[in-house]
């Protein structure tokens, strides 16, 4: 073997092997192509920002890991935060204007709680911030709770519209509009949990979940690699039915008057 | 203003109620200041061609539409002193369709004692609503039928009694007897007819002929409402 080498118990892969890999995007590229998928150029944009971000994410990472400082941490946790809150009003198009700030809140609220109950309850990370433990953790929370919260929020108003006749006459009878969006919220948070529990139900038997092979590929004791597996498949399930909860309860009411009456198309800004 | 001579406080009143709604082609006037006076113990029929507003004024009076211009006055106390949701009790609204929730027939009869705005007041119980069902020919109709699988004609006949059950002041009806049998469209009409005369104010959109309950019949023509002049 002259490529790899064995990097403390880590198979490293030598930068000729990773351009190496670019062959899968070759077949799926010329597979596309014969099916006249229409997708060709938008795939070979995306391999392009899989090196890119993902190469420039483990030089931050590096020298964050070695950097070692809290407001480092912070910064870096703010912009995930922000970039996620604005990939998640894109998935939204149906959504009223103005949910920035409650889709930030929410990514916030969940990154930030679910986050340091793991690293400080469960692995006991030190100091609170290592950056080791936090961002990695931090990026699976946010990356989940971001799928959960955009599933929500885009079934809501969805079905916020397809019930606006039942909500019409609920609100005739004098409901609020808690009462009266309430299945639909209800809806969307089982829709916005559904891929956790998926996840939670496959988990071990249809696949290795991500983190568990990643570890395993690393070296680590496969019992430990499950172990950490568990408490991140918990964490994520918490992650979006946080986020979710939050994001939909922050917005539903901004589909209502200020009369508490819905606003159906020919009435919305 | 289209109306009877007023000898008392009508039960609801409308002055210069004006509508606009998005359209493809911009804003469009829906009503252009209509004026309404309705006394309490009698029924208004509103007619007119599909399109011309009537759903909307209906809408208008029950406060569930944003943006409404003019004055509304309930026993001549302003809207602007009443919380939208107690207007609501006392000027309640029966869309056309979809009026009734997934669920059985118990269920929607007891909506309006489950939600907040009536926490204070005692709920019928089961007999009562029973005795209800039985008052308006739906005797077969069991508390635990599931509402989808009730016919159009009791859907109507359930949701009516539903609205009238609430005790409003004024009942506003979007063509409670269209696209029902005959059977259903009389006994809707003997309710509403019924609720009239225990002193209750009813608005009722129509297209249909007359059904000989109506005391005045209004027609909605291009945002305007003006007496039918065929009533």
């Amino acid at each position: 073997m002259t490529a790899v080498q064995l990097a403390g118990g880590v198979v490293a892969i030598g930068w000729p092997q990773l351009l190496l890999a670019s062959g899968f995007v070759l077949v799926t590229g010329a597979i596309a192509l014969w099916m006249q998928l229409g997708v060709s150029k938008d795939l070979a944009i995306a391999t392009v920002r899989t090196y890119v971000q993902l190469l420039a994410l483990g030089l931050v990472l590096r020298w964050a890991f070695a950097a070692d400082r809290w407001w480092w941490v912070v910064g870096i946790l703010a912009i995930m935060t922000v970039a996620a809150a604005r990939i998640i009003l894109k998935r939204a198009p149906d959504a009223p204007s103005g949910l920035f700030l409650a889709a930030v809140t929410s990514m916030a609220v969940t990154g930030i709680t679910v986050t340091f109950a793991v690293t400080g309850l469960v692995i006991g990370a030190d100091p609170w911030y290592s950056p080791r433990y936090v961002i990695p953790i931090a990026g699976m929370v946010l990356g989940n709770s971001m799928t959960g919260i955009a599933l929500s929020l885009e079934r809501v108003f969805a079905d916020l519209d397809s019930r606006k006749d039942e909500i019409r006459a609920m609100t005739a009878l004098g409901a609020t509009p808690w009462e009266a969006a309430h299945p639909s919220v209800r809806a969307a948070l089982r829709a916005g949990l559904i891929p956790a529990i998926n996840s939670m139900a496959a988990a071990g038997i249809v696949f290795i979940p991500g983190m568990m092979t990643g570890q395993i590929l690393a070296g680590a004791d496969p019992l430990e690699a499950t172990k950490y597996q568990i408490v991140v498949m918990l964490m994520v399930a918490a992650a979006e039915i946080v986020g979710a909860a939050l994001a939909v309860l922050m917005s539903y009411r901004r589909r209502f008057s200020a009369d508490g009456v819905y606003l159906e198309r020919g009435f919305r800004e | 203003m289209a109306g009877m001579p007023a000898t008392t406080t009508p039960a609801l009143e409308a002055r210069g109620l004006t509508v606009d709604r998005r359209a493809d082609a911009g804003m469009l006037r829906v009503l252009d200041g209509v004026d309404l006076s309705v006394e309490a113990g009698t029924l208004t029929d509103v007619v007119g061609p599909s399109g011309a507003g009537k759903s909307t004024l209906l809408l208008a009076l029950a406060r569930l539409l944003p943006d409404v211009r003019g004055e509304l006055l309930l026993k001549g106390e302003a809207a602007a002193g009443i919380d939208p949701r107690a207007w609501r009790v006392r000027v309640a609204y029966l869309p056309q369709r979809s009026a009734l929730l997934p669920g059985t027939v118990g269920h929607n009869l007891a909506l309006p004692w489950r939600l907040k705005v009536r926490a204070e007041v005692p709920r019928p119980d089961d007999a009562a609503l029973r005795a209800a069902l039985d008052r308006v020919h739906l005797a077969d109709v069991a508390l635990d039928r599931d509402t989808a699988r009730l016919s159009e004609g009791q859907a109507a006949r359930v949701a009516l009694l539903r609205t009238v059950l609430t005790r409003p002041a004024v009942l506003l009806l979007d063509e409670p007897d269209a696209s029902l049998d005959e059977e259903s469209a009389e006994q809707v009409g003997l309710l509403t007819r019924e609720f009239v005369d225990a002193g209750g104010a009813v608005v009722r959109v129509r297209h249909l002929r007359s059904d000989g309950h109506a005391d005045r019949r209004l027609r909605l023509f291009a945002g305007a409402l003006t007496e039918d002049v065929a009533s």
